[in-house]
Formats: structure tokens, sequence, C-alpha cells
């Protein structure tokens, strides 16, 4: 069977010899005056049979692979090799040779070469572009002679690049330069490989990858590591490649390697490019390295019924996935979150669609704030902080970074969570803010504040610290627990709030600490007076971020379509958000629960929205419609006290 | 060995327009209303909860820290629960143990209970079961006696489940648990053998069971939580001198993801069917139906879509959409001026509050 290139399969070539041949001409500046015609050595046929389109295609394929190749022998056979083109003038590509360009290279590069100038120069200098001979040696081109008239010459590509790249696009040396073995990890490094997570967004994506510089120099390294591994291009330097490629290799991680292929393999399949994003399973996707494996852990802990999971494990456990729809809805470990999650399909869709940091665990399960749950999310969303260290209930991620947050502006006065003792001497009680457990080691941190405590009363040293013990860690007879400050909590009942626990002070307890209150936030304001200590007004105000109130689909949509990775977050009722979890038992019951949209998930004319309540699991978001959203936040600014409307767009 | 009647065929008979819930209190501030419209429990402000009968008002219940109220009932009308729900709006806790007290009907002395979530009251209302989701303890009460018994639940998959119970005879308490691996059972709790027996064990993880009762049976939902393929069914258990309750015929089976949030009624059960669905993206439209006990006919009530959950109070069944309440059981217009007649005096305002 006779096979076509590849540029057969794409038709769009037609448009490109427009384009190309218009873009040859206005290459060089100095090509302004008419020429005279090109005197090209290979006449044309003079017969010429049309008894298929396959066919023709074919046959002009042997038309130009001996035009071409009569051309370049003619060339040389006369001498006509420019060693300095600057002694020429009317530099212009030789027909012939574009022709043959477009004819044998890939449709992909083609459409990359077209963008710009540059691009085409870059895609030659890379060696995306072939011609009849294969890759492109040699540059053939015409020029006027001092006589007047035009002939054509091969240009070698160093030439080429010294004299004709370098100075119509100084860029394209700078990013040779990026692009060589000891800067290409740096350059790596500083390339965003944007994970689009809405069809709209990848469409913006891809044509970003087209029109960026840098993508052939990207798609070079592909195409060379491609060569290497299948043991192609020329046998005498085979080794050599080799050995470079293995170099390349190294400095490229797998989920950089999969980017630059799907964007090279797919620049003239723009469907194709979106699918590897949208359409493969997110299961997929972790076991090739492009998506953390933290999606997996409490779902693969549980299938494979252990607490730690091997590689190989994880591996087994994500084929399993696949083909087990059920092992998702349930989660294993200590990060409990409100269950069943969706199944593994829908669950790969959602996250697929998904845009929220989610790489760190925050425990909703064992939130007794989820307005600090939903609110640190929003946070680390923006600020891309790293995650401090834990220590208690892992719940303490959010509240840390909700005080350290107050903090930062001021507003650590409405933190109403004590931990007091009274002091004999002062005769009076003592009450420090605190919250249970530690993040960050921060002062009012509960681990803290009893140890501070402790050297009020108990005359212990500066040094000392306390630490969470959880209760079915702690072993009393271990010499390590007979000394020092160990506050022991029961893991299934501590929270931020409440926490069951006991204090040992050099293995005696400590029950004259007491705790007043609980921890309470103003998410969106309560009362007019209120308004500058809540969450929202900091986050807007003096956090700067710009938040829009969206009350309709439509701004929803849009908001999704721009291709900005933005968020939606909101307070709604639980009961009309996820109806089959919270029943209604009473007239204008709601049970306030603050929530976030990543993603917005379009199948023909319906649409969704990948959505996380503060009780569900960061590492697993649910998929809900409009109706479900619109009617939360309705129904919850229903219940406010100042009729707010809460549901808000950060871009 | 259940007997098992499955439906065939669904008749769904569209419904006529509803009519919308009128009383002359604002919708906002109503917890709980009788079906003559003469007795009613107001949220005043945040906080306060007032009583109102026979064109008299009065703040007959004030919490401190700007609380919310939830009153049920049950179909003997002896009493009411409240839960008191402290600081809504800043303390954002689904585990969170609200304050339990108990009212006579039509009345104001109030009891206090104790400390949980979602309380309940059976037998002629003489007692009353609430969940501690901090301890996973179901907490049973007698009112009058103050007997008291507790059941640990296992509830390990879900921190915020919150179990259905019904109680059929006065040492019978019959709850839904989950085990780790997200399989439901409905379990009946023998208080004087202290006996745990299990009656129905769903066969798939990933559903609820959702329990209601009225005149002499006891209905047990199994629905689907969001998101999970999975099917519907009704069982249906009469209810006799014995408190055996392994009986039971299914009355309703479907492979539609309904959502369930049932309603049981003397002669039919109310419940969120899902009408059609986009399997992808799991988008439903959902609409309020009645299941006819008699004749196993499904009847449509609604034909919006998007209807997700049914009120029921003093026997009444309503939806809310965009901000109103509509009816589709019960007496929907509250707000005439005609005079009644005289109140009984068991309706008359209690003058020693």
């Amino acid at each position: 069977m006779k096979t076509s290139p590849p540029f057969w399969q794409n038709l769009s070539y037609k448009t490109f010899l427009g384009t190309a041949f218009g873009l040859c001409l206005s290459l060089y500046s100095h090509a302004q005056e008419p020429t005279k015609p090109v005197d090209t050595p290979l006449a044309t046929p003079t017969v010429t049979e049309y008894p298929g389109i396959l066919q023709t295609f074919e046959a002009l394929i042997q038309v130009d692979n001996t035009k071409f190749k009569n051309i370049q022998e003619h060339l040389i056979k006369n001498g006509k090799v420019l060693s300095d083109s600057k002694k020429v003038s009317d530099l212009e590509l030789e027909p012939d040779f574009l022709n043959s360009i477009i004819l044998h290279s890939d449709a992909g590069y083609i459409r990359l070469a077209s963008t710009s100038k540059c691009s085409f120069y870059d895609t030659i200098m890379t060696d995306l572009l072939r011609s009849a001979e294969g890759k492109l040696k040699n540059v053939m081109v015409t020029y006027v002679t001092k006589t007047g008239s035009r002939e054509s010459a091969l240009l070698s590509k160093k030439e080429f690049l010294g004299n004709v790249v370098t100075q119509e696009c100084p860029e394209s040396v700078a990013l040779i330069a990026q692009f060589q073995v000891k800067t290409l990890e740096q350059t790596l490094n500083s390339t965003l490989f944007e994970v689009p997570n809405n069809r709209d967004q990848c469409r913006i994506t891809h044509l970003s990858w087209l029109n960026n510089p840098k993508t052939p120099y990207l798609c070079q390294i592909h195409e060379f590591l491609k060569e290497a591994k299948a043991g192609g291009g020329e046998a005498k330097d085979l080794m050599q490649r080799q050995t470079m490629a293995k170099i390349i290799d190294g400095k490229l991680n797998l989920i950089q390697k999969d980017y630059i292929e799907n964007v090279c393999t797919n620049l003239d399949h723009e469907e194709m490019f979106c699918n590897e994003f949208l359409n493969v399973s997110f299961w997929s996707k972790i076991a090739g390295g492009q998506a953390d494996k933290i999606y997996a852990d409490s779902i693969c802990q549980k299938a494979m019924g252990s607490g730690s999971i091997s590689g190989p494990q994880l591996k087994q456990c994500l084929a399993r996935l696949k083909k087990e729809n059920d092992l998702c809805m349930y989660g294993a470990g200590r990060d409990q979150s409100l269950s069943p999650h969706l199944d593994c399909d829908s669950l790969s869709l959602a996250l697929n669609h998904s845009s929220l940091r989610s790489n760190y665990r925050d425990c909703p399960g064992s939130s007794d704030q989820l307005a600090a749950t939903n609110f640190t999310r929003v946070l680390l969303n923006i600020t891309q902080a790293e995650i401090k260290p834990v220590a208690g209930p892992c719940s303490a991620v959010s509240i840390g970074e909700t005080v350290m947050f107050n903090d930062r502006f001021d507003n650590d006065e409405g933190w109403t969570m004590e931990a007091c003792f009274f002091d004999k001497i002062k005769e009076r009680e003592i009450c420090s803010k605190t919250f249970f457990g530690n993040y960050g080691d921060h002062p009012i941190a509960y681990t803290n504040i009893v140890a501070g405590i402790l050297r009020e009363t108990r005359g212990a040293d500066k040094s000392v610290t306390c630490k969470m013990i959880a209760s079915d860690e702690y072993n009393p007879l271990l010499l390590q627990y007979k000394t020092g400050c160990q506050i022991i909590y029961d893991r299934d009942k501590c929270f931020a709030s409440q926490c069951k626990h006991r204090i040992l002070y050099n293995d005696s307890d400590i029950d004259f600490i007491k705790i007043k209150n609980r921890v309470n936030i103003e998410y969106f304001p309560l009362t007019i007076k209120g308004e500058r200590f809540t969450l929202q007004y900091l986050l807007t105000r003096d956090f700067k971020q710009v938040a829009k109130s969206y009350n309709n689909l439509t701004s929803v949509t849009r908001h999704f379509r721009t291709g900005k990775k933005g968020i939606l977050y909101g307070i709604g009722c639980a009961e009309d958000l996820l109806p089959t979890f919270f029943k209604v038992h009473s007239m204008n019951q709601c049970s306030p629960i603050p929530f976030i949209v990543d993603g917005m998930i379009q199948d023909e004319d319906s649409l969704a929205f990948v959505t996380r309540t503060a009780a569900d699991s960061l590492q697993a978001p649910r998929i809900l419609s409009w109706s479900n959203i619109y009617s939360g936040v309705r129904a919850y600014q229903r219940y406010h006290p100042l009729k707010l409307w809460t549901l808000y767009a950060l871009d | 060995m259940p007997l098992i009647s499955f439906i065939l065929f669904i008749s769904v008979a569209w419904s006529q327009e509803l009519p919308k819930f009128l009383t002359k209190h604002s919708p906002d501030t109503l917890r709980y209303i009788s079906m003559d419209g003469r007795t009613a429990y107001v949220q005043k402000k945040p906080g306060v909860l007032g009583f109102v009968n026979s064109f008299k008002s009065v703040d007959f219940l004030t919490e401190t820290s700007a609380s919310d109220f939830i009153l049920t009932g049950s179909p003997d009308k002896i009493k009411l629960a409240i839960e008191v729900v402290s600081n809504p709006h800043t303390e954002y806790n689904l585990l969170k143990n609200n304050k339990i007290i108990v009212v006579n009907w039509g009345n104001t002395q109030t009891k206090d209970v104790g400390f949980g979530r979602s309380p309940k009251l059976h037998l002629k209302d003489e007692w009353i079961t609430y969940y501690d989701a901090y301890d996973k303890m179901l907490h049973i009460q007698n009112i009058s006696t103050q007997k008291k018994f507790e059941i640990k639940l296992a509830a390990k998959a879900n921190p915020f489940f919150i179990p259905e119970v019904v109680m059929v005879a006065q040492d019978n308490v019959t709850y839904t648990d989950i085990n780790e691996n997200g399989f439901v059972a409905l379990i009946t709790f023998n208080l004087s053998t202290k006996v745990s027996t299990v009656i129905y064990r769903s066969p798939q993880s990933g559903t609820k069971l959702e329990l209601c009762r009225n005149d002499g049976y006891v209905a047990v939902g199994e629905f689907p939580y969001e998101g999970i393929s999975r099917g519907s069914k009704i069982m249906h258990i009469k209810l006799s001198s014995e408190t055996n309750l392994a009986g039971y015929t299914t009355i309703y089976n479907t492979v539609d993801q309904d959502l369930g949030n049932m309603v049981c009624h003397p002669t039919a059960i109310f419940f969120i069917k899902t009408m059609s669905q986009e399997k992808k993206l799991n988008t439903k439209t959902t609409d309020a139906v009645r299941l006819d006990l008699k004749t196993h006919k499904i009847e449509a009530k609604t034909s919006e879509g998007n209807i997700t959950q049914l009120i029921e109070m003093d026997g009444r069944v309503m939806i809310a959409f965009r901000g109103d309440f509509y009816v589709i059981e019960g007496i929907s217009n509250l707000s005439s001026d005609t005079l009644k007649a005289v109140p009984t005096s068991k309706e008359e305002l209690p003058l020693d509050i």
C-alpha cells in the first residue's frame, strides 16, 4: 500500500501555499523591484495524468523530488554556492525550494512556520522543516546579479543564520542561546506549561503555543529525542546523538516531556491537543506523572488495603480505577470528608476540568470551622505559598493560615477562642487566644500557649515546647514521654475549636487550663458596622483581590470562557447545594456551607460546574448544575441578616 | 422473605398549577405553622422565637448568639422538637451539637433535652431521638420519665453522616448506619435486651436509607447520593401489634437516580424523583411526586424540573421554589380574614410564660 507524506493528511496546505509564498516574498525587505522569471533547469512535464487525487499527490511529490535533485545538482555543478550573502541583492527563497518544504514537512510544523517570519526562520534553524532531501542542509535562494539577472544559488544554513536570521530576527539568536545544554534546564523551568481545564481555555493555550517563539526549539528537542530513541538519522554519529539525547532527556521531567510531545504532535490539531488534557483519564495522567499522586493516595490506600502505597502498587491501583468505577467513592486514612465522593469516571472528569490548587490535605472531616477551610483554599490558590509544618488535626492548616492572614492585616482582635488559667499571684484569670494543634509554629498555636502557661505556673524552662501526640501513637512506657510536655489528643475527636485531649508535663496531668469560646469567623458581613472585620473585606480591600459578584449563568460561563483560571467562591445552603446529603426538616432551614467553583464542563448543550463545598475533600470535587449552585446561594440570601448575595468570582 | 412487587409501569400525570402558600406571616420568619394557620412559631429576630396563636403573639424563647431555630413535629401533634442553632453565620460547622428543646404543641412551656442534631419525636411524642455527631452517638430519651439510652454508631465512611430513626415500640429503635465501605444498613435495637438486629443491608455502596412513619406503616427509601449511578427503591412495612420490621414490600423500584427526601402521609409517600438525566455530566431534572400507597401509581406534583426538597408541617407538604413556598398537599391559603370559630381552650395562649 502506498503512503502519503504527513502533509497530505491535512488539506490546509492549500491555504498555506498562498501564505507561504506571500511570506517568502515579504521576507526580504530589499526584494522590492519586479524580477525576471526564475531560470528553472527542469521543464514542466508535457503530459500530466489525473487518474485519482491520491496518485496526483504522489505524482507531484515524484516531480518535486526529481526537480529538487536536478536543481541542487545543477547549482553545485555550476558552483552556485553563496559564501557571502551580503554581496548580493534582492535575496529570495527559491520557489521550488518552498514547494518542496510544503510537500515534505509535517503539517503542524508548517502551521508553526506560517505564524510569522521569525517562526519560519526558527523552524528552518531547528530542523523541523523538510525538503525532498530530508532535513535542510542548505537553503536555496535566488538573487539579482550585478548584471541585473536573477540567479539561483545554495546558501549554507550557517550563512543563513549569520546573515539573514541574525539581522532580521535578533530574538531568534537569543533563543538559540537559551536552548543550549547548559541553559536548557533554566529555560525549561522558566517556561509555563499551562494545563487548561476547559475547551475555551484550551483553545487559547493552543494558540499561545503556536505563537510562542520557544515552540520551534521545544519541538526540536522533541524531534531530536525521538530520532535518537528510534535510531534514526545518519548512522555515523548515532552513538554521539544518543549520548546527547540522554543528557537532554535527564533535564526534562515526565510532565514536561509529555506536554512538549502533545504540543509538537498536535500543532495542527487543536482538538487532539485539548483531548489530551480534557478527555484522557485523570488516572492515566497520574500514572504518566502529569498529575500529582495525592489525588489517588487515599483511594488507593483503601483499594489496596495498605497504609502506604509503593510505586508498583500505585500503578496497579490506577489501572483498577479505570475499570472499577466504585473504588473512588470512599477514601481511607485520616483525610475524612463528605462521602461518598463521585465514582472514578466522574471524578476523573471533574479533576480534568478543575483548576484549584489541591496539592495538600486539609481534612474537612476534622474541621469545625468550614469558613477557614474554604477561605484557606481560596487564599492558597492565590498565593501558592508553601504549606508549613502541621501538628495535631490536619485541619490546623486552614485555621493556621486564617490566623496568619488575620495577623497580617491586624484583624486578630476578633479571635474568640481562648485558653485560660487562674494566675494565683495576680489573682485573676489569664486568657490567651489560641487554636488546637500547631501550624508553622505560630505563637498562638495551642502547643505554644500551653508551653507558655507551664512556664508561668510550673516554672518550666524557656526551652520547653509541647508536642501534639495522637492517642493511638502515645505509649506511656516509652522514656520519651516521661519528661517534657505532651498534648495527647484523640484523633477522631480533635477539631480546631474542640479537641478531646489531656496535657502531660513531666508525666503529670495538667488540668487547670480551660478552653473558652470557639473559633467564630465572619466570612461575609453580617452587619454594616462589622464589615471591615470580615474575611471578604480583608481579601478584597487589604489583600487587593478583585472579586466580582455573579448572580446569573451568563456571567459565570463568560468567566470560565475567558481562558483565565479564575475561581468562584461563595456560601450557600447545604440543603440546596447537595440535596441528597442534607435533608430539610423545617421551613427556612439552612446549613450555611462555603464552597468553591473552579471549572466548567460543557457537553453539547449541557453545562455543569466543578465544585468543592468546604466539607468535600480537596482532592475529590463534585460536578454540580447551575441550578443547585444558584438555589443554594439564593436560599442563603433569604437566610442572611443583610440578605446578601454571596457568590463572587476571582480572576 | 419479603414480598416484592415491582412497579413495571409508572403512570405520570402532570399536575395543575401549584397554589402558593399564603399566610399573614412573612415566609422568611416562619419556622412552623399548623394546618389551619392558627398556631405558628416565627423567628422574630435572630435568637428570638415567637409564638403566635389566635392573634396573640409572644416572644417565648430567647437565646443568645443570634441563634436560629429548627422546629419539627410529628403526626401525633403532642409536642414539637426545637433545635437551637447558635451562631449559624459565624460558626460553619456541620458537626456542631445544638441545644435540643421540646415544647408542648401549641404551647410555650419548654423542656431542655440535650445537645445534638436532627431531633425526632416518636410514639405519641413521648420519646425523642437526636444524634451527637462528634461522638457518633444516637441518644434515645423518654421525655416524661427522662429514661435515656445511647447507641454508638459506626458511621466510619462519612464524618458528616446523620442517621435516620423510627421507633415502632417502647423498646424498639430502628436506625440507619454505614460501615467503612459505605454500605448502609437498617438496624433494630431492642432497648430491653440491648440486642441489635440488621433488618436490611444494602447490596451496594453509595446509597442512603431514609425512614418515615405514618398511620400504621413505616417507609424505607433507598436512594443514591449525588453523582452515584444507582437505582432507587421504596419499601413499605405495615405495622402490626408485633414490632417486627423484617417483612417489607417493595412498592417502588427504578433504575433512576432519585433524590428521595421522602415524606410519609396516611395514603401516599411524597418524594423527589429524577425525571430525566444527562448521563455524562449527571445533570438532572427533578420534581416532587406522589406515590399512592394503594395503587402504587406515581403522580408528578411539580413540573419545574429543579425541585430538590420537600417540607412537611402538620400534614402540609410544600416545596420551596425561587423564594416562595408552594403547597403540594394541604391547605395553601391561610391569609383569609374570614372569622373562624372560637378556639378551644387547648388553643388558647397560655398565660404562664
